[in-house]
C-alpha cells in the first residue's frame, strides 16, 4: 500500500505524543474541625512533596476547609505536624492555601476542575490545565460508600466525580490523571469514573474503615492517617529528588496490608495500555514537574548578523506603517483613532447599558408580575362577588 | 358506643326536619333510624366540588409549578452542526496562497510563462489543500507602468496584504542565470534570468518555469509540511490528503508541537533576573528590551500582542535538592548536568507565579552565577541556555571572566544583556512557533498566519463538538440561552474564517478564527453550566415523601370514597331501574 507506508510515522505520532508538559496537583481535605487535624496534616504532607519535587505552587490548588495551625486547642500554635516527632512542621513559612474554609464546597470543587469560575478568579485558583497536562487529584476526608462527606454539609458523589472527569476530557483538560483518596470506602469513590487515562488508588474497599496511622499526646488528636502515612514514607526515603526513575507499580507494590489495617484498591482498566503501562509511569510523572528541557546547542549566532537583522526589522515594520498610512491617503491614523474611540467608548457603554439594562429588565419584570397580581387579585374578587350575588 | 334512645330520638327529630326542609327528599331517609340520613344532593354536590377544587389546585397549579421550578432549563443547541464541526465534515480549511508575477515582458509571454509554471508547479505539488496560485500582476503592466514600479517599489502595497509573494523577474545578461533572489524584509522573490529563456517559455521543458516552480515549492515546503501535519493530527479526515512526510520531519514536527505554546490573543512575558548573591541588583532591562526585543514584538503584532514585566530576586538559591554544579578541569568551568536541568528552575522559591493578566505568561529567567562558581556552563554541551517546553527560556550569564578579582558587576548594561536577549529572542520565536524557513521574514510570518488561523478553526471546532458530547451525556446540567447565543456566533464566524481561507485572505481568517475559538471557549465555559450534585433516586423519595404524603392522603382518600360512593349509588340506581 502507497498509502500506508507513507502515513505510517503520521498516524505513529500521536502515539509517540505521549509527553506532558506541564504538572499540575489539586489536594482537597475535606472535613472541618480539631478533631479532624489528620485529614488536614495528610494534605499538607502531600502539599509539601509535591513542591519538594518542583511542582510550583501557582500549579498546586489545595482546599484546605480549616485552619489547624490557629485553631485555639492547638498546644503549638502556628504548627501542624503529621508526626508525634515532631520534626517537620508542615505549615513552614511558605504555604499558600487557595481555597480555605467554607469556600471548600462541592460546588467550588467541580467548578475548579471543569474551569467553570467566575470572570474575575485569580489564576493562581484555577486549574489551568490542557492536553499536555499531568494532574495529581488527591482527596481525604470522612467518606462512605460513593460519596465524600464536604464540611459535614454536603457531599460529593462518585458519580459528580466521574462526570468532572469526563467533562475535563472532553474539553482536553488533562493528558493523564492521577486520582488518590484516603477515606473510609474509598476505592468506591472511583468506581464510577469513564473516562480514559485515569489511574485510581484508594485507601480501602467497600465496607472497609480507613485508620489513623497514629496520635500525638501533646497536639492530643491523630496526627496523619495510615494509608497516607505509609505514601510519604516511601515518597519521602525513596524517591529524593525531581530525577528519580520509580514508577507508580513500585510506589503501589510498597502498601502493605498489615501496616495500612485496609485493603488499598487500584484502578488501570481507564488507562491507555492498561496496567502495565499505568504502572511503568515514573512517579515524578504526577508529583513532580519535569519536562524536557531543549538545551540550546553551544554554536552561538552572529551577534552583528543579529543586531543588524533587528535594525532591519525596525525598518521593515516603519516603512510598513508608512506605507500603510501613505497608501490610505492619511485615513488610517485618523481612522484607527476614531475606532479606537469607538471601541472604548463601545465597551464603556456596553459595561453601563448591561448594568442599566438588568435593572431596567428586573424592575420591568417586577411590574408586570405585581400587575398579573394585582388584576389576578380583582378578577378572584370580582369573580366570588359575582357567584354570591347569584 | 353507647346508643341512648334519647340520642336516636333527637337525631330523628333533625333528620325529619331536613326533610321537612327539602320535601323533595325522598320520605324513606326519615325512616331508616339506624342509619345516618342520606345527605341532601346539594350538599353532595357542594362535597364533591370541594374535592374537585382541592385536586384543581393540586394538578393545575401545584403540579405545573413544581415542574417549572425544578426542571432545568437547556437551551436548544445546533449538535449536529457543532459534531460536524469537530469531525471535520464541514469547513475543511484550504490554503490557496496568491503569488504575484511581475516581469518586464509582453503581457502574453507573462501569461504563457505563468501557465506553465503553474503546470509544472501542480505536478510537484502532493497536498491539495495548499496550493500556490500564480497570477500576474494587475493590471498588466504596460512598459510605462514597468518604469513606474521601478521607480516606486511600493505601487503594489495596496493589494499586498491578499498576495502571499511577489516575484519579480529581473533581466540580466551577467552571471549565472537562472538565480534568485528570496528579499529577506519583504515578501519578494526577485529571478534574475537571461532574456534568451523568455523565448521558450511556453514550452513545458522551459528552464525558467521549471526553475521558478522548484523554487517556490522549496520555499513553502517547511509551510506544507507543518499544515499537512496539523490536518493529519487534528482531524482524521484530512489524513488521506497528506503527501508523505519524511520520518525525520513528522518527528521534528511533533517536537515543535510539543515546544509551541497554545495560541492566545495576547502573550505576557516576564523577565526575571535571578542572582545567589547580592550583585548584580541592577539591570538595564527597559533599554534592552526597547533595543533587542521591541522589534521582533513589532513584527508579531498582527498575530499576537504582548505585555511585559521584569522583576530582580537577590539571593535567589537553587532548590535543596538540586545538585550542586561539579567543577571540570578541562573546560574550567562549572557544570550542570543535563538531565538536572529540569529542575534548576527553583519553583517553590522563585516568584514565578503567573501573572494577574490575561493570556499566558512566558517566562525568561536570567541567572548570573556567584563569582565563585563562574563560569557555569551546561556539561557536555558547553551551552549556557535552554528552552523549558510551553513555559520559557533560562538563560545563565556568566559575567566576563577578565575581571576575575574585582568587585562583581552591580549593575548589569545594555550592551552585557545583548548575548542573553539574543537567546531569548531566539526562545521566543520558537515558543511562539515561527517557522525556520524560508529566510523571508514576512514570508514566515504570514506562514505563522496561516499555521494560527487553521489551529485555532481545528481548536473551536473541537470545543464546540466537546460542548455537543458534555450536552448530550450529562442532561442535568443547564444550558442557558447565552450558551446558544455563543455556539452561534462560534458557527459562524467559523465558517467565515474557512471562507476567508479560501478565497486567500488569511488575516481575516485568523481574526474569524479568533473569535470564533473565544466564542467556543465562553460557551464551553458558562459559568452556571455546573449540574447539581448527583441526586440518587432514594434522596429524591426522602425529600418528596413529607412534603407529600400529609397531602396526597386526604386528597386520594376522599376521592377514593366519592368515586367508591358514586359507583355504589350508580350500581343501586341500575339495580332498581
Amino acid at each position: 500500500m502507497k498509502f500506508s507506508s507513507a502515513l505510517l510515522p503520521l498516524l505513529a505520532a500521536p502515539l509517540a505524543a505521549a509527553e506532558h508538559t506541564s504538572n499540575w496537583a489539586v489536594l482537597v481535605g475535606t472535613s472541618r474541625f480539631w478533631f479532624n487535624y489528620r485529614h488536614l496534616a495528610n494534605v499538607l504532607s502531600l502539599y509539601r512533596t509535591v513542591k519538594r519535587l518542583g511542582i510550583p505552587d501557582s500549579q498546586i490548588i489545595m482546599m484546605l476547609p480549616d485552619d489547624m495551625a490557629c485553631n485555639p486547642r492547638n498546644s503549638f500554635p502556628g504548627t501542624v505536624y503529621n508526626n508525634a516527632d515532631r520534626a517537620l512542621d508542615l505549615y513552614g513559612d511558605n504555604i499558600e492555601v487557595d481555597y480555605r474554609g467554607y469556600e471548600v464546597t462541592v460546588e467550588n470543587f467541580i467548578r475548579l476542575m471543569t474551569d467553570r469560575v467566575p470572570e474575575n478568579m485569580p489564576r493562581s485558583k484555577r486549574l489551568m490545565t490542557d492536553e499536555r497536562s499531568n494532574i495529581l487529584v488527591y482527596m481525604t476526608g470522612h467518606g462512605g460508600n460513593e460519596f465524600l462527606k464536604f464540611q459535614d454539609a454536603e457531599e460529593i458523589s462518585a458519580y459528580d466525580l466521574a462526570d468532572a472527569f469526563s467533562q475535563m476530557w472532553e474539553k482536553k483538560r488533562y493528558h493523564e490523571l492521577l486520582f488518590m483518596i484516603d477515606t473510609c470506602q474509598a476505592n468506591t469513590m472511583y468506581s464510577k469514573f469513564y473516562s480514559p487515562n485515569i489511574i485510581a488508588t484508594g485507601s480501602s474497599e467497600i465496607d472497609q474503615s480507613s485508620y489513623s496511622h497514629h496520635a500525638d499526646s501533646d497536639v492530643g488528636v491523630a496526627v496523619i492517617d495510615r494509608y497516607t502515612y505509609y505514601n510519604l514514607e516511601f515518597l519521602e526515603n525513596k524517591v529524593r529528588d525531581p530525577t528519580s526513575e520509580l514508577t507508580l507499580g513500585e510506589l503501589f507494590d510498597s502498601y502493605d496490608e498489615d501496616l495500612i489495617h485496609s485493603r488499598p484498591g487500584f484502578r488501570y482498566d481507564l488507562f491507555n495500555g492498561g496496567a502495565d503501562a499505568a504502572r511503568s509511569r515514573r512517579i515524578v510523572d504526577f508529583f513532580g514537574n519535569v519536562q524536557n528541557v531543549e538545551v540550546d546547542d553551544g554554536a552561538k549566532r552572529n551577534e552583528t548578523q543579529w543586531r543588524e537583522e533587528l535594525e532591519a526589522i525596525e525598518k521593515m515594520i516603519e516603512e510598513a506603517k508608512r506605507r500603510h498610512n501613505e497608501s490610505l491617503n492619511v485615513r488610517p491614523q485618523a481612522l484607527n483613532v476614531m475606532e479606537e474611540v469607538q471601541h472604548s467608548e463601545r465597551q464603556h457603554t456596553i459595561q453601563k447599558e448591561g448594568a442599566v439594562r438588568m435593572d431596567e429588565e428586573l424592575s420591568w419584570k417586577k411590574q408586570v408580575i405585581g400587575g398579573a397580581a394585582l388584576l389576578g387579585c380583582a378578577g378572584i374578587w370580582a369573580a366570588s362577588s359575582w357567584l354570591e350575588s347569584l | 358506643m353507647a346508643t341512648p334512645e334519647d340520642a336516636n330520638a333527637s337525631l330523628k327529630t333533625e333528620v325529619s326536619e331536613i326533610a321537612s326542609v327539602h320535601p323533595n327528599q325522598s320520605p324513606k331517609s326519615g325512616v331508616s333510624s339506624a342509619k345516618p340520613p342520606q345527605e341532601s344532593t346539594r350538599s353532595l354536590w357542594l362535597r364533591r366540588t370541594v374535592i374537585l377544587s382541592f385536586w384543581a389546585v393540586a394538578v393545575l397549579l401545584g403540579l405545573p409549578v413544581w415542574w417549572k421550578t425544578t426542571a432545568i432549563y437547556r437551551s436548544d443547541l445546533p449538535l449536529q452542526a457543532m459534531s460536524d464541526w469537530a469531525e471535520g465534515k464541514i469547513g475543511k480549511p484550504v490554503f490557496p496562497l496568491r503569488i504575484a508575477v511581475e516581469a518586464p515582458i509582453l503581457p502574453q509571454d507573462t501569461h504563457s510563462l505563468i501557465q506553465t509554471t503553474q503546470h509544472v508547479l501542480d505536478d510537484l505539488n502532493e497536498f491539495s489543500a495548499h496550493q500556490l496560485r500564480l497570477m500576474p500582476v494587475d493590471p498588466p503592466l504596460t512598459a510605462n507602468a514597468s518604469q513606474h514600479v521601478v521607480v516606486d517599489g511600493t505601487r503594489n502595497s495596496g493589494d499586498d496584504k491578499d498576495t502571499t509573494l511577489l516575484i519579480r523577474l529581473i533581466p540580466v545578461e551577467t552571471g549565472e542565470t537562472p538565480r534568485s533572489y528570496l528579499q529577506p524584509y519583504s515578501p519578494t522573490l526577485h529571478v534574475y534570468y537571461s532574456p534568451s529563456h523568455i523565448s521558450s517559455v511556453s514550452s513545458t521543458a522551459s528552464p525558467l518555469a521549471a526553475f521558478i516552480a522548484r523554487e517556490l515549492h522549496d520555499i513553502f515546503a517547511e509551510e506544507q509540511a507543518q499544515l499537512a501535519y496539523l490536518l493529519s493530527t487534528t482531524s482524521g479526515e484530512h489524513i488521506a490528503k497528506v503527501h508523505s512526510l519524511p520520518q525525520e520531519t513528522a518527528a521534528e514536527l511533533q517536537r515543535r508541537s510539543t515546544r509551541v505554546l497554545k495560541y492566545a490573543p495576547t502573550y505576557h512575558l516576564t523577565f526575571s533576573l535571578f542572582t545567589p548573591t547580592s550583585t548584580p541588583s541592577a539591570w538595564d532591562i527597559e533599554a534592552a528590551l526597547r533595543q533587542y526585543m521591541a522589534p521582533l514584538l513589532e513584527s508579531f503584532s498582527a498575530i499576537s500582542n504582548f505585555t511585559i514585566d521584569t522583576q530582580v530576586q537577590l539571593y535567589a538559591t537553587l532548590s535543596p535538592s538540586f545538585p550542586p554544579p561539579e567543577y571540570d578541569e578541562n573546560a574550567k568551568a562549572w557544570t550542570l548536568r543535563n538531565e538536572d536541568l529540569s529542575g534548576f528552575i527553583n519553583a517553590a522559591e522563585w516568584p514565578l507565579s503567573p501573572s494577574i493578566a490575561d493570556g499566558p505568561t512566558v517566562n525568561f529567567a536570567l541567572y548570573v552565577p556567584e563569582q565563585s562558581q563562574s563560569p557555569l556552563l551546561v556539561k557536555d554541551s558547553g551551552a549556557s541556555s535552554w528552552l523549558v517546553p510551553q513555559w520559557g527560556g533560562v538563560a545563565i550569564l556568566n559575567p566576563p571572566s577578565t575581571e576575575q578579582d574585582a568587585a562583581p558587576l552591580s549593575a548589569l548594561s545594555k550592551e552585557a544583556l545583548a548575548p542573553a536577549m539574543q537567546t531569548f529572542s531566539n526562545q521566543l520565536i520558537s515558543l511562539l512557533g515561527l517557522p525556520q524557513t524560508p529566510a523571508s521574514l514576512p514570508l514566515r510570518l504570514s506562514t505563522l498566519t496561516r499555521v494560527r488561523a487553521a489551529s485555532l478553526v481545528f481548536s473551536a471546532s473541537s470545543t464546540l463538538g466537546a460542548l455537543a458530547q458534555v450536552y448530550q451525556k450529562l442532561p442535568s446540567i443547564p444550558v442557558p440561552d447565552t450558551v446558544a447565543k455563543s455556539v452561534d456566533l462560534a458557527l459562524q464566524h467559523l465558517q467565515q474564517a474557512c471562507d476567508e481561507l479560501r478565497e486567500g485572505r488569511f488575516q481575516g481568517a485568523l481574526e474569524h478564527a479568533r473569535i470564533a475559538d473565544g466564542e467556543a471557549e465562553k460557551a464551553f465555559f458558562e459559568r452556571s453550566m455546573v449540574g447539581q450534585v448527583y441526586f440518587p433516586d432514594e434522596h429524591k423519595v426522602a425529600v418528596y415523601l413529607p412534603l407529600l404524603g400529609p397531602i396526597a392522603v386526604p386528597l386520594l382518600m376522599a376521592a377514593l370514597k366519592e368515586i367508591k360512593n358514586e359507583v355504589a349509588a350508580f350500581k343501586a340506581r341500575r339495580a332498581a331501574s
